[in-house]
């Protein structure tokens, strides 16, 4: 007898007793439902962060910072002394001269307003150099292209901050939802080639010094303006693509321009107030400088030598380790929830088995006497218990897709604000599916042991007798 | 073809000790019809379930065909069980969730037969026994008669030399018992198949078998052999 035959015996027990093994694997499927369910919920969010990170940059970003005097440090004069409390051109030569260290410019972000035909929206310019354009977002615009050099009198905007100006982006990753806020004249929805080429005015306030100074009572009363504002036109020339997931919004500007053009506008930041108090050290004064890698495995070294400059180093990969230990402990616990379902399915699969064997005894005697081994019948009721395993566990696997559908749907239309981004909370890797099938056997084998073992040892002497 | 010595099967239980057969010696010829008697209790069946490889006894030695089966492993009990014997029991053992052609497919499938060679023997074992119209019954759906005979079909399905009969009539009128022994005679003669049948009735016994064993108490009261 070969094991199909062995296979088609022990699925032909089980339709015989189909209330039976229905309920029973019944409980099967709800065990690996739920643990399914519960591993794609947690593999979902981390990845929603994972891919947050690694769209973002995460992995292969950081950030230098000036050493700041740390009120807590014991060593305070210390770390005055060794530390570099300003960032100028010198050191981000310096740091550019670092190996690996595949591009380094400082962090330039300011407010300002951009005026698109009679609309005007306030927002964040960020300045960055042509070279990012080889890096993800950059490296892939929703429309057109990066700028054409560092000077160009370019700009890439973000989706949203065209939607400040009235112009909605027709694409179809692009949300057309409107709040009660919208009045629906106020917009017009354009293909990306239309807007790309626009010019679109940007704006920039400045502290203007000469007028504060003539009339200091006027100025602080505010009476006297003492911000001017200088206008640049720049050519809509890319449009960035929609952020896939949760957070990533609002990350960068709302706008992009090129680094050296940026250095023309007159602008009101931080640096320009230090310069305002006379703590300048005359030119180029950076609050952080972006330093990236190329491969995420030389963050680590590159960090280290910044570091040994006297450099503060943050880097947002570090706190990864720490979200994925929280993972880990979720992970830990509905993963529990779960299997502590898959156990009472297994002790229900125990239960089946046990009393299929008391109801077969005589059965199991009558196969002994015309031929069959202890191997035959073990293998028989391992059939059984495999196949209540498989079925559970594919349909198992098909109510833990169903409900992570309809909680995706609730979450998506009731839980997540509106103008968030429908997300996947849950994910279904294959090897979720796989090790769900898997586990589901591996199990359902498990439980199958003792009753397998039980009626192979029987008595057919005994068994022949019973009725 | 099977020899005995001093063959004994003691049930233990605690300091309670039941010899259901005691220090056994005989030997049974190729192709005699072997009918074994004595009341209840005796130790038929015993005798048979040893003979059969259902049961085991360290006391002792039961050789077929040269093997000892008291020291065979269970792998070997059950390759002896499917190959060179059949056994057939008062209350028939069919297996009810199966046809009788299924109940024979059975024993086919423990013996190695492919699917298709499983379906033709089981049809071509059935037309031995006159029940081929019969084959897609339940065993319920059977008369005893009818029901013995799909159990002689498949004791014989993987053509064993011996074939055991624990009372095969004790359930049949006797019309229809005759129906039954005429067939283990049939087997006997006409396939050489070597039978050892328990039965009560002496004077079947005396009609049909060359070779009567007697048992008493687990012991051999007497040992015959009639010329038929
Ligand atoms: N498992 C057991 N434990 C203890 N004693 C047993 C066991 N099985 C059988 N016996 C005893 O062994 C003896 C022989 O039993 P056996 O079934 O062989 O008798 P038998 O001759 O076939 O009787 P019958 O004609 O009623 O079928 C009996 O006394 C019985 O009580
Ligand atoms: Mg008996």
């Amino acid at each position: 007898m070969n094991y199909p035959d062995k296979l088609i015996i022990g699925l032909a027990n089980l339709w015989r007793m189909k209330l039976r093994s229905g309920l029973t694997i019944l409980g099967v499927v709800i065990g690996i439902g739920a643990l399914t369910s519960m591993i794609a919920f947690t593999s979902g969010i981390q990845k929603n962060i994972t891919d947050t990170f690694e769209e973002n940059d995460v992995f292969t970003s950081m950030y230098v910072t000036p050493v700041k005097a740390d009120p807590s440090s014991i060593d305070l004069a210390e770390t005055m002394k060794e530390g570099i409390s300003s960032l100028d051109d010198d050191i981000l030569d310096s740091i550019r001269t670092i190996e690996k260290v595949a591009i380094a410019h400082p962090e330039i972000t300011f407010p300002a307003r951009l005026k698109l035909k009679n609309k005007d929206d306030k927002t964040r310019i960020q300045a960055l150099p042509k070279a990012m354009e080889q890096y993800k977002p950059y490296s892939d615009l929703l429309a057109g292209r990066f700028f054409s050099s560092d000077t160009a009198k370019e700009l890439v905007i973000n989706w949203r901050t065209l939607r400040s100006l009235g112009i909605i982006v027709k694409h179809k990753d692009i949300p057309r939802d409107f709040t009660e806020n919208d009045s629906l004249e106020e917009y017009r929805i354009l293909p990306p080639d239309s807007i790309l080429g626009q010019t679109i005015e940007l704006v920039s306030a400045k502290l203007d010094i000469g007028n504060v100074m003539k009339n200091p009572l006027k100025a602080a009363t505010g009476t006297e303006n003492v911000f001017t504002e200088e206008s640049m036109p720049f050519t809509i020339v890319g449009i960035l693509n929609v952020e896939r997931n949760i957070s990533a919004a609002g990350i960068k500007g709302g706008a992009i321009i090129p680094s050296e053009t940026a250095k023309a506008i007159p602008r009101l930041d931080f640096t320009s107030v230090w310069d305002l108090l006379g703590n300048s050290g005359g030119g180029g004064q950076y609050s952080s400088i972006y330093v990236r890698v190329d491969d995420m495995q030389d963050l680590e070294t590159v960090k280290k030598s910044l570091e040994d400059r006297g450099l503060n180093v943050f880097a947002l990969a570090d706190q990864l380790d720490q979200i994925r230990n929280a993972f880990l402990i979720m992970d830990a616990i509905l993963g529990a929830i779960g299997a502590v379902a898959l156990l009472i399915a297994a002790l229900g699969i125990v239960n089946t088995m046990v009393m299929s064997i008391l109801e077969r005894t005589r059965e199991i005697g009558i196969m002994k006497s015309i031929g069959a081994s202890d191997h035959d019948i073990r293998t028989i009721f391992f059939a059984e218990a495999g196949s209540i395993g498989l079925v559970g566990g594919l349909f198992g696997i098909l109510l833990g897709w169903a409900f992570a559908f309809a909680a995706q749907i609730v979450i998506n239309q009731h839980i997540l604000p509106n103008d968030e981004l429908p997300v996947d909370l849950f994910y279904f890797p294959w090897w979720l599916v796989l090790g769900a099938l898997a586990f589901g056997l591996l199990v359902s084998l498990t439980a199958g042991l003792y009753p397998a073992i039980r009626a192979s040892r029987i008595d057919p002497v005994k068994a022949l007798r019973h009725d | 073809m099977i020899v005995i010595e001093n063959l004994s099967r003691i049930y233990r239980k605690g300091s309670n000790e039941v010899a259901a057969l005691q220090d056994l010696n005989f030997r049974v010829q190729q192709g005699s019809f072997v009918s074994v008697i004595g009341r209840s209790g005796s130790g038929k069946s015993t005798l048979l379930n040893l003979i059969g490889g259902l049961d085991r006894s360290d006391e002792g030695s039961l050789f077929f065909k040269e093997k000892d089966v008291m020291q065979m492993s269970r792998r070997e009990l059950a390759l002896h069980r499917r190959f060179s014997v059949g056994m057939i029991f008062q209350s028939f053992n069919l297996i009810h969730s199966r046809t009788a052609r299924e109940n024979i497919e059975l024993a086919l499938a423990f013996g190695g037969k492919s699917r298709r060679e499983r379906k033709k023997q089981a049809m071509q074992l059935l037309e031995a026994v006159g029940l081929e119209d019969r084959a897609d019954h339940q065993p319920t759906e059977l008369s005893g008669g009818e029901s013995q005979r799909v159990a002689i079909a498949r004791a014989m399905a993987n053509k064993p030399s011996v074939l055991l009969a624990d009372e095969p009539t004790g359930n049949l009128d006797s019309a229809t018992s005759g129906e039954i022994i005429e067939l283990l005679q049939n087997l006997n003669k006409q396939e050489g198949v070597t039978i050892l049948m328990v039965t009560h009735e002496e004077d079947t016994a005396h009609a049909v078998s060359d070779h009567l064993l007697r048992l008493s108490d687990g012991k051999m009261l007497e040992e015959r052999r009639i010329s038929q």
